[in-house]
């Protein structure tokens, strides 16, 4: 079982200690988080990580997990692309499903804590069915272009609860209740993450029959055109003319996605005979494989056309690699243009970025370096377990802006 | 030799709900918002750990979103510290605006994404478990506190209340006997480091006045 002091020399000391400090003041109450599922998502990822640690502070922490049919959860998947601006259609009896399936879930869950964290769209009626505690609305999802409409039957729910907190300052919505800003994160010592030997290292690189002769491009992502692997691939070829290097595009098999299999096949298209692109379909779990794949990355690319928060930006950078990334979603949130990273624009500037990395390693061991110290200080697991602490006694001291613990 | 108690700080983001796409929003507001977000725009730009051109929020994004690169020289002039209220140093940033657009035509808005999101924050103030009882210790501790710490005494220190000094250089005077070496401390310029520099800076200077203590017989 992983304990927070896992955690010391990894994480800034300054979070550990409010961490304990913020515990200790919150010490026996009940902490409960709602989301609507188990396994699967980054959301699931990260309560699966971060329950053990609360539980671990003293703190009585549970997850609860609502249950919905397919029915349910095709409208919440609508509700979830409306939020993020695609049009999708809706009938008031969707709607009206949508609080029946939640009204259900209220009769069988148990809803008293001190705090309710209530995870994105799905369970976010729950809100009528308040019993005791703070209720505070997590959205992890970009909701700065919703479908108008959509937003409107969502805030009539979550503009009830104490706060919101939403990922980024450009995804908050006008409520008026208080909004926090809490980036999300990584976690250090999962699979994804934690450090590996060379040994493993190779072993994944002669596996999926990738010499390390020169210098290797990665962009990790589902294969979705908003990824923009094509024009990966253009940049690649720019800088192909200068220096020798490989590219490899990883991404998970998007069985989910009906445009995926179209996109892996345009790309591997695309690529044509060329045996320095390196194509890769990774099976789901293939957190180990992801990991040593950014290790062993001279540059890693993630140019994206559209992002949410990119948290394989901030994988990157915490294995000291320089990244290179679209200038859109939360990527400016993580990337200082030319201090921890490079912020582009094109496929012709995501060229010109690789060219200067890969002619001046000293200058590119620099900027990696400074990503691993900018991930460690703002974007590790640790620093989203203080400040859920720190909203929550926010909200126990509301009006206070400055408070001495 | 009264105790020197470090503490550090750490801050979390609010959302006010008002941002700007262009200068004459930034403009209204400037005016309309909290002087909790004026403070975390202004004196809280050194929290963010980095200092590239410019000193404040508000000359960082009329320089890179709007491209308007002199008015960002003018907004970054400006010194939070010699203003004793947030509402003086408002009018003074707005005043800056105004004048600017009355002699420059007026700045193209920001491409959709990079409006200007007015933030405030919540701090929370606590202890590092490190104490100086004397000037070796303060070197001491200065070289390993977290940068959350240097920030809290060096920057916040001079915000807090009326401004003023920084604590360091007040504790130095006031209740270490050390009038020479907190004058030195008082008379860098904050603007031109970002913490960690800041951090080498005052180590050094007060390592010279250790090592001469060393030094005397």
């Amino acid at each position: 079982m992983i304990r927070l002091q896992d955690y010391t020399g990894i994480s800034p000391k300054t979070d550990l200690q409010l961490i304990y400090r913020l515990s200790a003041r919150l010490s026996r109450k009940r902490f409960l988080h709602i989301n609507s599922t188990k396994s699967g998502g980054g959301v699931a990822e990260i309560l699966n990580r971060m329950i053990p640690l609360l539980d671990g502070l003293g703190l009585v922490v549970r997850w609860e997990v609502i249950e919905g049919d397919q029915r349910f959860f095709t409208i919440t998947k609508k509700i979830h692309n409306s939020l993020q601006g695609l049009q999708e259609e809706f009938t008031d009896d969707m709607w009206a499903y949508h609080y029946a399936v939640n009204e259900k879930n209220a009769k069988t869950l148990d809803l008293n804590a001190d705090v309710i964290f209530v995870h994105d769209p799905q369970p976010v009626p729950l809100i009528r069915f308040r019993h005791s505690g703070l209720w505070i609305w997590r959205c992890h999802i970009d909701v700065s272009n919703p479908v108008e409409n959509v937003w409107e039957r969502v805030s009539a729910y979550a503009g009830k609860y104490d706060a919101a907190i939403f990922s980024v300052a450009k995804f908050a919505k006008q409520m008026s209740i208080d909004e926090f800003i809490i980036t999300p994160t990584i976690d250090p010592l999962s699979e994804k993450n934690k450090d590996l030997t060379e040994t493993e290292i190779t072993e994944v690189a002669d596996r999926f029959r990738i010499p390390r002769d020169k210098p290797i491009l990665l962009q990790v992502s589902r294969f979705d055109r908003f990824k923009d692997p094509n024009g990966v691939v253009r940049a690649y070829r720019m800088v192909k003319k200068y220096n020798d290097c490989r590219l490899v595009l990883a991404g998970s098999s998007a069985t989910d996605d009906p445009e995926g299999d179209a996109v892996i096949r345009e790309v591997k298209e695309f690529a044509g005979n060329d045996p320095d692109i390196h194509t890769l379909l990774l099976p789901a779990f293939s957190d180990k494989d992801i990991n040593a794949l950014q290790r062993m990355a001279t540059v890693v690319l993630q140019k994206s056309l559209k992002e949410g928060f990119g948290l394989t930006v901030t994988e990157a950078m915490w294995k000291g690699k320089p990244v290179i990334g679209g200038n859109v979603g939360g990527i400016p949130a993580q990337i200082i243009n030319g201090v921890t990273g490079f912020l582009v624009n094109s496929e012709e500037g995501a060229a010109f970025r690789i060219r200067q990395v890969l002619n001046d390693p000293d200058m590119a061991k620099g900027v990696g370096e400074n990503a691993k110290q900018y991930v460690r200080n703002h974007f590790l697991i640790t620093r989203q377990i203080r400040d859920y602490l720190f909203v929550w006694y926010a909200m126990l001291n509301k009006g206070s802006t400055v408070m001495e613990l | 030799m009264q105790l020197f108690i470090f503490k550090q700080c750490t801050s979390i983001l609010k959302a006010t709900q008002q941002k700007a796409a262009t200068i004459r929003e930034l403009v209204l507001g400037i005016k309309e918002v909290s002087d909790a977000s004026i403070f975390h725009h202004t004196y809280q730009y050194f929290l963010k750990g980095h200092i590239l051109e410019y000193t404040n929020d508000f000359a960082q994004w009329v320089g890179e979103a709007l491209e308007e690169k002199t008015l960002s020289e003018h907004l970054s002039i400006i010194d939070p510290y010699t203003f004793d209220k947030i509402s003086e140093l408002r009018t003074r940033i707005v005043g800056v605006i105004k004048d600017y657009l009355g002699h420059f035509p007026e700045p193209r808005p920001a491409l959709r994404g990079n409006e200007f999101y007015f933030n405030e924050s919540a701090t929370i103030i606590f202890p590092t478990g490190i104490v100086a009882h004397n000037l070796a210790e303060f070197l001491q501790a200065l070289k390993y506190v977290d940068s959350s710490s240097i920030y809290y005494h060096f920057y916040e220190g001079r915000s807090r209340g009326i401004y003023g000094p920084d604590d360091f250089s007040t504790w130095l005077s006031d209740k270490a006997d050390e009038k020479e070496l907190s004058e030195r401390l008082r008379h860098i310029d904050p603007f031109m480091y970002d913490i960690e520099s800041m951090r080498r800076l005052i180590v050094q200077i007060v390592e010279q006045r250790v090592q001469k203590d060393m030094e005397t017989l």
